[in-house]
């Protein structure tokens, strides 16, 4: 064997393997890590004395987890919800091929390009209602108006939500749009043929066929949602008190603010373990469809 | 720095240090890295101008703020202690300083210390802080009353008031005469920091012994006793005569109303001096001096920032640390340093009356140093002073919860903060 | 679908303009702010016309702000933020298709098992990397260098590309590729000659996405840079955390524009591509 032919054989190794052992080297050491940690008396700096699940209990004892496992759950099915309505709402008015798809697309997919950093600052601003809309509204002769969501306690979550929806709802509409402009053109032929209008058309073929795009812009969100922290930060702090915490503020707080890296690092596996409660089914229904798919094929 | 008195440190610190030593080469001069929160406004101003001078004394001066507020300098601080490289000064406070020189090797600084005669002219609580151990391992560098009361000007000739209130009830009074007024009776924010502040101000008006045994050493019998009620209770008066828009807010979004007398009075730390001089804003518009005390004698919340010095291998590192040392506790450091920023000299023997301070800085000067005779000295909770970050920070979400919540009754307020603190321990 | 009537036509206009103003309110407010002085948005708050307009807020921002001692604008950390950006996007892009090639066109014992690891690596919230990246940089002796900032953005953003390039590539029909290797090509060659041709449509989604999230990416930025080698974001928050200070809405608007000029303008030109793609495959 030449050492053409060595060199040849050896070469693609080297291009896939080190690439596949650092991606999975990185997600499986940390994670490791972390749930290590998790068990131990972590304070300031990593320590690595066992300490048993004293800090879960700690953490689910937290009236600061409590508070923020609620929101997230609150935050998590409205951002779902409503960014999918919007993102599908836009998506299907976009493909009625009308005129000007540019300039619209352009706009509802430029939040994407802003940090979350300062979608919550400036988001902050215009809800605030001392130099906001409020104001604005007040200011225009309409005294009675009120939008306070930002500083009462039991709205200032949903507030947070108008931001991640305004945010991410052009996301959710790319891959709807993606979704419904690749449907099979037979079918919609045959749905033409039988006479159906356009909203049967919707309903009864298109939907059904984008079910899985569906599925994956739910799994996107809710991921999304889940890892929500600049925007929360930057918006409302987690406040007013705490009614606006979520998950992960709670385990940046602990970790790096209060010095409790154990606690935090708790709190940081708990909520993996719901990230894996979304993800793992998921990944397993694809993986199913693609079964299924090659069986057919 | 004559090229003598140089000399005479270098022989003079020889025996402290014990490891190896390496002296400076010839033409390498003191060098410092810097790691603070310090980026912007008086207090970025005030280190900038720290920096020059320890560039006239001869060293190479590399200061590098973190953006962001303490949690982040925290995390740069706690990456580079982990890389193995820690800043050579870095900015901290409280007992933070105890629980941070057990992850990384800290200078030993006594023998600076005693040459320079400092531990006698400061004050006792502050040296307690900076050498947790039994040696000095870290430099205060100024210090803030927080119990301070501002009142606007505007506002108190609208109500009629030319003098602050003494006690808890002539607040209470002056705040219903302008809420009857249209003014809004308090200017303070809504961040955590700031609601945790109003309740320290309450309780070590209703009784600073009762705060030290609460707060500073977390007595269980005080945390449920009536002092720490009451203080509730006038915390709960307090986020009622709050702006509604307070929650989330800096207080400095308040103070152009707080100015033109829209809104009446603020109960702040020191360093709102210097904040209200960067706006523009001149001592004739406020007046100021200390916070409510029930029983009429002086108490004084402190809150300080200081300079921990980490231990470094390399002899420029060390020269420079030691040249900071000097400048810092020498006699003109408060005035270069504290004239920026409001707040008061950490030396009790800084003569004051120099152009740069202001009346309220001399009268917080004063009310410090009577307050450390009088063992009146409390030490702040919501800055992070009296307790470690655990414990502060649990304590501070209870009492940020009850100032945005009314359906909170000052009872529950406190059994929750009790629980809170068992919880935390 | 057929062309819907000009009533329906209008109304579908009408809802889209709709959003369309929802959508673009804070855009429209940052600007308008931009160009309004401190003293009147704090006035007259954040949702106002500009009396005259600040041009300086934005010459200001740009080359004469302060931050901290380096009075030198936002112009040196935007340089950094793109020497960081640009690498990072196209090593980590390159490296994103070739896993998802090897992973999709070369299949061994367990390779869904693998590809669910990479992938896992997108979900892993970003307050848990903190400190092990932290050990690990300063195990590589890396801390504190705009290298070991690329790096840690490399490392992450390979599991989105692999993510999406891995989805692409599998709907490549495997005819093309038995013939290749009929013919005797290796695994270079049926990358550099079918799939990589191939590949435009996802490579451009994956380069739009990345760039975006490593352009605004905060924390890492923060921590792991110092001084003036600190990305844009960071001088963001800088800009804005001004601890004695009152707001300074105006210049922190022309900041936020200036910051978010790169991304904006690729979505701007790009966003065409990105929805292609996306059509193209990436999430199937």
């Amino acid at each position: 064997m030449s050492w053409r032919d060595r060199w040849g054989r050896v070469l693609p190794h080297l291009a896939i393997w080190p690439p596949i052992v650092i991606s999975c080297g990185y997600v499986l050491g940390f994670s490791a890590w972390t749930i290590w940690v998790s068990f131990t008396r972590s304070t300031l700096m990593p320590d690595y004395a066992w300490a048993g699940l004293r800090n879960y209990s700690s953490m689910l004892a937290t009236n600061n987890w409590r508070i923020a496992c609620v929101n997230l759950l609150i935050y998590g099915a409205c951002f779902v919800v409503f960014a999918m309505t919007i993102g599908l709402l836009l998506a299907v008015l976009i493909d009625q091929r009308i005129r000007a798809e540019n300039i619209y697309r352009a706009i509802f997919l430029y939040p994407l390009a802003v940090s979350f950093v300062v979608t919550g600052t400036v988001w902050g601003w215009l809800l605030n209602p001392s130099i906001g809309v409020q104001k604005l509204m007040h200011d225009l002769g309409w005294t009675s108006f009120r939008f306070e969501w930002l500083i009462d306690p039991n709205m200032a979550i949903y507030a947070v939500v108008i931001a991640g929806v305004w945010q991410a709802a052009g996301f959710a509409m790319a891959l709807l749009l993606a979704g419904l402009r690749s449907v099979d053109v037979d079918l919609l032929k045959a749905a033409q043929i039988d006479g159906a209008g356009p909203v049967r058309t919707y309903l009864r073929v298109i939907f059904p066929a984008i079910g899985p795009v569906l599925i994956a812009v739910v799994v996107m969100l809710l991921q999304f949602a889940i890892k929500t922290y600049d925007l929360v930060a930057a918006l409302t702090g987690g406040g007013p008190g705490l009614s606006s915490t979520l998950p992960t503020l709670v385990i940046y707080d602990f970790m790096f603010q209060r010095g409790e890296l154990a606690r935090g690092s708790a709190a940081a596996v708990m909520l993996l373990g719901s990230l894996a409660i979304v993800l793992v089914p998921y990944g397993l229904y694809r993986l199913w469809r693609r079964r299924a798919a090659s069986a057919h094929a | 720095m004559s090229i003598v008195s140089r000399r005479m440190l270098l022989a003079g610190s020889a025996a402290v240090l014990a490891a190896p030593r390496v002296a400076l080469a010839q033409g390498e001069k003191p060098k410092v890295t810097v790691i603070s929160q310090w980026s912007a406004g008086s207090d970025g101003l005030a280190i900038t101008t720290l920096g020059k001078r320890f560039e006239q004394e001869g060293g190479v001066w590399e200061h590098n703020p973190v953006p962001g507020f303490t949690t982040e300098m925290m995390n740069k601080l706690r990456a580079q202690i982990i890389a193995g490289d820690p800043p050579a000064v870095s900015q901290l406070k409280g007992p933070e300083i105890a629980a941070w020189s057990k992850v990384g090797a800290v200078v030993d600084l006594d023998a600076q210390v005693k040459d320079a005669g400092y531990e006698a002219v400061v004050p006792v609580e502050l040296a307690r802080l900076s050498k947790p151990y039994g040696a000095w391992i870290a430099l205060p560098i100024q210090a803030y009353r927080i119990n301070t009361l501002f009142v606007s000007k505007k506002a108190a000739d609208r109500v009629g008031v030319s003098k602050l209130p003494v006690t808890w009830a002539e607040f209470n009074a002056i705040a219903e005469r302008m809420k009857a007024a249209g003014i809004t009776p308090v200017a303070n924010g809504g961040l955590k920091w700031d609601d945790g502040m109003k309740w320290e101000i309450a309780l070590c008006g209703v009784s600073p012994d009762a705060y030290r045994a609460a707060v500073m050493q977390l007595d269980d019998k005080a945390l449920k006793g009536p002092e720490v009620l009451a203080a509730f209770g006038q915390l709960r008066k307090l986020s009622e005569w709050s702006d509604p828009g307070a929650p989330g807010q800096h207080y400095s979004t308040f103070l152009a109303r707080f100015m033109n007398g829209e809104m009446g009075m603020l109960l702040m730390g020191g360093w709102a001096q210097g904040v209200f001089k960067h706006a523009g804003f001149q001592p004739s518009d406020y007046l100021i001096g200390p916070a409510p005390q029930d029983d009429g004698k002086v108490a004084f919340d402190l809150n300080s920032d200081e300079f921990i010095f980490w231990q470094k291998k390399e002899p420029e590192y060390r020269e420079g640390q030691k040249l900071l040392a000097k400048i810092v506790m020498a006699k003109d450091f408060g005035p270069m340093y504290c004239a920026i920023t409001g707040s008061i000299p950490v030396r009790t023997d800084t003569d004051l009356s120099t152009e740069g301070f202001s009346d309220g800085q001399r009268e917080a000067a004063r009310a410090m140093a009577e307050a450390v005779q009088a063992n009146r000295v409390v030490l702040s909770l919501a800055h992070n002073m009296a307790q470690p970050n655990q414990i502060a920070a649990a304590m501070i979400d209870v009492l940020t919860e009850y100032v945005h919540d009314g359906r909170i009754s000052p009872e529950e307020g406190q059994k929750r903060l009790a629980a809170a603190v068992d919880n935390a321990r | 679908m057929r062309m819907p009537s000009p009533v329906s036509r209008a109304a579908i206009h009408a809802v889209l303009i709709a959003c369309a103003a929802f959508f673009l309110a804070p855009l429209t407010v940052v600007a308008l702010n931009s160009l309004r002085s401190a003293e009147d948005i704090a006035r007259a708050g954040v949702i106002g016309l500009p009396h005259a307009l600040m041009w300086g807020n934005f010459s200001g921002t740009w080359s004469g702000l302060c931050i901290a001692e380096h009075c030198s604008g936002i112009r040196p950390y935007m340089w950094n933020s793109m020497r960081m950006t640009i690498p990072a996007t196209a090593l980590s892009t390159l490296l994103g298709a070739l896993n998802g090639y090897s992973l999709s066109l070369w299949r061994f014992r367990g390779d869904s098992l693998v590809f669910g690891i990479m992938t896992l690596g997108v979900f892993l919230p970003e307050q848990m990397r903190l400190v092990p990246w932290a050990i690990v940089l300063s195990d590589l002796g890396l801390f504190n260098t705009i290298t070991g900032l690329a790096l840690i953005h490399i490392v992450q953003g390979l599991s989105f590309a692999t993510l999406f390039c891995r989805n692409y590539y599998l709907s490549i029909p495997q005819d093309l590729l038995k013939a290749a290797r009929i013919d005797g090509a290796g695994y270079f060659r049926i990358f550099w000659r079918i799939v990589l041709p191939l590949s435009p449509p996802i490579l451009i989604v994956t380069v739009i996405w990345q760039f975006t999230g490593i352009w605004n990416e905060y924390l890492f930025g923060v921590t792991f840079s110092t001084g003036d080698h600190q990305p844009i974001t960071a001088a963001l928050i800088a800009l804005s955390a001004r601890l004695s200070d009152a707001p300074q809405y105006g210049e922190q608007s022309a900041a936020v524009l200036l910051a978010a000029a790169p991304t904006l303008l690729v979505y701007l030109f790009g966003g065409r591509y990105f929805l292609r793609g996306l059509t193209a495959g990436a999430l199937k």
